[in-house]
């Protein structure tokens, strides 16, 4: 090229004072074409690159930036030399990160967060570098997503970590002083059921009813007079005062209760409660309500509430002995949510264990359910459906049930299996809407007589879907292929899956829709400050981030899970296996599990703040509740979808 | 040609650009920090080494600023000699006849160069020949000669061994080489095939850059210290 031809290239992404006249040596230019990432792009922004560099020199021993103070104003990219990177501890020693030679860069993380530098850096060598203004090293990222990828990805661990801990230190409204729920929660809320007895009950007896109610006290009501409590007993009273002292059990529980029973008001916060236990030191309350205990709150009561322990949760849940005290405690798992996300779980941790306390809580209703009902005329079993059978519910949401029983023996079988699971489907639903659990609008659930069904029709609704795929129908029929085992005998549903798996396999063409669905699913999204919103409707200018980011990798995963015979429902994990199995690509697993499990967590803290806020939550993002960072890995999440979608295309050609 | 001579009986005075630069230094402060002066590194390509044949036919210069080498301000310029018989030069530096036949006269090249230079203290490889070759052309071109301060990298390197590294007796057969392309390497400094007068300038600028810092790592800090630095001339001027 002659000098003449060089002076007329115009920088072409980058504009500068053209009065100043630039050529770009060939050194400059040699450099970032030998330097990951700017070797993809194209010589003409290499050239601009090369003109609007600098260079220094930094001799041996040099520090280069400060742990926490530098402000980072440039890129440096090592031309020659070394350095080392370090961070020191509280006794002043210091920890190596690593060393960086020829091709290595300094800065481009705290460039690209805005934060001032992360590590201390010293040269190590004589050391010349290329210095990239924080301005045009932003540009470059910004319009060319080779590079904001190769930073990104090149951090991926590092910057998911801030990122991850940007969203909860940022979006984390943190409600719970952890104390504040002192000041909101009353007695009235605590208390449970009431149980009272005679006070001519004998010892004995009172033990065996608190028993069956798994209960650690019991009031004591005068003879004949069920409204007025005369004292307490408690599981310390039976310790102490019976066996410890070797009293007769047939003596009446008066001889033991505490007595007068203190009570207080309903209305009574958690905090004035608290007070009353601690300075009393008695840890049973009676509950008054218009001048008549209502219930007992006992300290446990008061220290659940803080909720900081899912597996203390769990062990309530198992241990509940009754509907209502079921209730509130489905209705706490969000405060275990927020806890867990504020202790740093990864969005696929947090839905999984959303998923252990929600089978919980459905294991329990239905099991007392059962225990009211009677056994079942059939075998069944409860299956769980969309998002609760990938086991990726974030905060309440929709329920997917249906029932699958055995099939029937005789007419007589039928009538009665129709019955009994049609009015055990409906009392199940109503008691998981009181835990918090919102019916599914589109009425898929066990209570609507097409999905209470014995096996022989389930296997009919598959093979129709396998052999017969009407396009329309699949798009409201794919929650059906991510179902599981959620109660009673899991048989029925291993050989449901069994069957279904075994059919699709023999037949490709449920597959071949479903992968078509996924390719030609372009969303109607437009830009919006560089970001990827809806065009139209109530949503304009957000971003559906469940239809638009998650399901896509939803998607997915499940048709070649299907396609592969993979019985897994998660998403995540079906990724996995397909990795592992070597049907796609390990460096496409990486990017859509990366991808997908950034959006959850995005999706999940979202709906956290609506829920502090009293909103109902949703999964319409705005774009301005994001930073720069999680803007730009979103839509390197988006280009992960346009990955998948070709993947497809080969697996599926439209031909 | 004509236009030369026309161009030439223009200036009558020696042209304001010129001027500017005399006033200027008159009082230059060689006093102040390194970091604060502005400097130009240039390297020219002659067809010869004679000053009264032989012509510039390249001009590479690039700045440098708190002590920084910043490409975005880059000078280069081939210029089309008044002879273009005379081919070994053009030859040894890879330039073809025809980028030459392309090029604009020393008349047009001359005057970008000296606003491009402005204040600067000037810096060169072996610098008093290109700045004969330049004294010579502004002369011709603008009817004065450049009054800015010069700095020989190589005297620079020959003070830096004898100074800073302790090297006072080398001597004879002993006598390390110092040209450009030997300095480079033996301070391990980013090498490139020179092969325009820009990355020469440029290769000179690294070098510039690593004796100014290695000085200043070694307490020098200002100008003037870096001129006393070597008693023999480390500058030079008009």
């Amino acid at each position: 090229m002659s000098k003449r031809e060089r002076d007329k290239i115009e920088p072409p992404i980058l504009a500068f004072d053209s009065s100043v006249h630039a050529v770009a040596p060939n050194v400059a230019v040699e450099f970032f074409k030998n330097t990951m990432p700017f070797k993809e792009l194209t010589d003409n922004i290499l050239l601009s690159l090369a003109k609007h560099c600098r260079i220094d020199f930094f001799p041996k021993g040099t520090r280069l930036l400060t742990y926490n103070e530098s402000e980072i104003t440039h890129l440096y990219l090592i031309q020659r030399g070394g350095v080392k990177a370090f961070i020191t501890d509280e006794e002043d020693r210091i920890v190596l990160k690593d060393y960086r030679g020829v091709g290595a860069n300094i800065g481009a993380l705290g460039l690209i967060r805005g934060t001032r530098a992360n590590l201390n850096i010293e040269t190590v060598e004589d050391t010349f570098c290329f210095l990239l203004d924080r301005d045009i090293f932003l540009k470059l990222v910004q319009e060319n997503s080779v590079v904001a990828h190769f930073y990104l990805k090149n951090f991926s661990d590092n910057v998911v970590a801030t990122a991850y801990s940007e969203l909860r230190r940022k979006r984390m409204t943190r409600r719970t002083t952890d104390a504040l729920y002192l000041f909101r929660v009353t007695a009235g809320e605590l208390t449970k059921t009431l149980h009272s007895i005679s006070d001519t009950t004998s010892i004995q007896k009172a033990a065996a009813i608190m028993s069956r109610h798994s209960i650690g006290s019991l009031l004591v009501h005068g003879d004949e007079k069920p409204d007025s409590m005369v004292g307490i007993v408690t599981d310390t009273d039976f310790r102490t005062k019976v066996i410890a002292a070797g009293l007769d059990y047939k003596e009446p529980v008066t001889t033991i209760m505490s007595r007068p029973l203190e009570t207080v008001q309903s209305q009574t916060l958690c905090f004035d409660i608290l007070l009353k236990m601690m300075s009393t030191g008695i840890h049973h309350l009676g509950v008054e309500q218009k001048g008549r205990v209502i219930g007992v709150v006992t300290s446990h009561d008061v220290m659940i509430q803080q909720g900081n322990s899912p597996y203390y949760l769990f062990k309530e849940i198992v241990a509940q002995p009754d509907f209502q005290g079921l209730y509130p405690l489905g209705l706490k798992i969000s405060d275990i949510i927020r806890n867990i996300i504020n202790e740093g779980a990864k969005a696929g941790n947090i839905t999984r264990m959303i998923a252990i306390l929600n089978d919980q809580i459905v294991n329990r209703i239905l099991g007392l359910l059962q225990d009211q009902m009677g056994p079942p005329p059939v075998k069944f079993c409860w299956l769980l459906m969309g998002s609760e059978g990938r086991r990726e519910q974030t905060f309440k949401t929709d329920q997917d049930n249906a029932i699958i029983y055995a099939d029937p023996e005789n007419d007589k079988q039928r009538r009665q299996a129709e019955v009994y699971f049609a009015t055990f489907a409906k009392k199940a639903i109503d008691h998981l809407v009181q835990c918090g659990y919102p019916l599914c609008k589109g009425d898929v659930m066990a209570r609507n007589p097409k999905w209470c069904q014995p096996l022989s029709v389930w296997k009919s609704y598959f093979l129709h879907w396998i052999n017969a795929p009407d396009p329309e129908e699949l798009l409201n029929s794919t929650i059906f292929f991510d179902f599981r085992y959620g109660f009673g005998t899991e048989q029925l549903a291993v050989d449901l899956k069994e069957y279904l798996l075994e059919q699709s396999k023999k037949n490709g063409l449920l597959t071949f829709h479903l992968g078509r669905q996924c390719i030609t699913n372009k969303a109607p999204l437009s830009f919006f400050n560089n970001f990827v919103v809806e065009k139209n409707g109530e949503h304009r200018d957000k971003l559906d981030i469940k239809a638009r980011g998650l399901t896509p990798f939803v998607n997915f995963a499940r048709t070649l899970a299907l396609k592969y015979g993979i019985r897994e429902t998660n998403t995540l994990t079906r990724l996995k296996i397909l990795m592992t199995e070597e049907k796609i690509p390990r460096d496409l697993y990486q990017a859509t599990a990366d991808a997908y499990e950034f959006q959850m967590q995005l999706r999940l803290i979202h709906q956290l703040a609506q829920i502090e806020n009293g909103d109902v939550p949703d999964n319409f993002i705005h774009p301005e509740q994001l930073t720069d960072i999680e803007k730009r890995m979103l839509r390197d999440a988006f280009t992960v979808i346009e990955r998948t979608q070709s993947f497809l295309e080969n697996l599926f050609p439209a031909t | 040609m004509i236009g030369q001579f026309f161009k030439k009986s223009r200036f009558r005075t020696q042209h304001d650009l010129i001027g500017k630069h005399r006033e200027f230094f008159k009082n230059f402060d060689q006093t102040r920090p390194l970091e604060e002066y502005n400097f130009v590194v240039l390297d020219t390509e002659l067809t010869g080494m004679n000053r009264k044949k032989d012509e510039i036919i390249s001009i590479g210069a690039v700045k440098i600023r708190n002590l920084q080498i910043d490409l975005r301000q880059t000078f280069h310029y081939y210029i089309r000699p008044r002879k273009l018989d005379h081919t070994e030069a053009t030859l040894v530096h890879r330039i073809t006849p025809d980028q030459l036949w392309e090029a604009p006269p020393l008349s047009e090249v001359i005057p970008k160069f000296v606003s491009f230079i402005g204040m600067d203290i000037l810096v060169g490889h072996h610098i008093e020949l290109d700045m004969s070759f330049l004294h010579d052309a502004t002369r011709k071109v603008l009817n004065g000669t450049l009054v800015n301060p010069g700095i020989d990298t190589m005297r620079m390197a020959k003070g830096y061994k004898r100074v800073m590294l302790g090297h006072y007796h080398d001597m004879g057969e002993m006598s390390p080489r110092y040209n450009l392309k030997d300095l480079s390497s033996e301070f391990n400094l980013p090498g490139f095939e020179a092969h325009d007068a820009l990355e020469d300038a440029l290769q000179a600028a690294y070098l510039f850059l690593f004796l100014t810092k290695k000085f200043k790592a070694g307490g020098l800090v200002s100008l003037r210290d870096l001129y006393l630095a070597d008693r023999s001339g480390g500058m030079t001027g008009e």
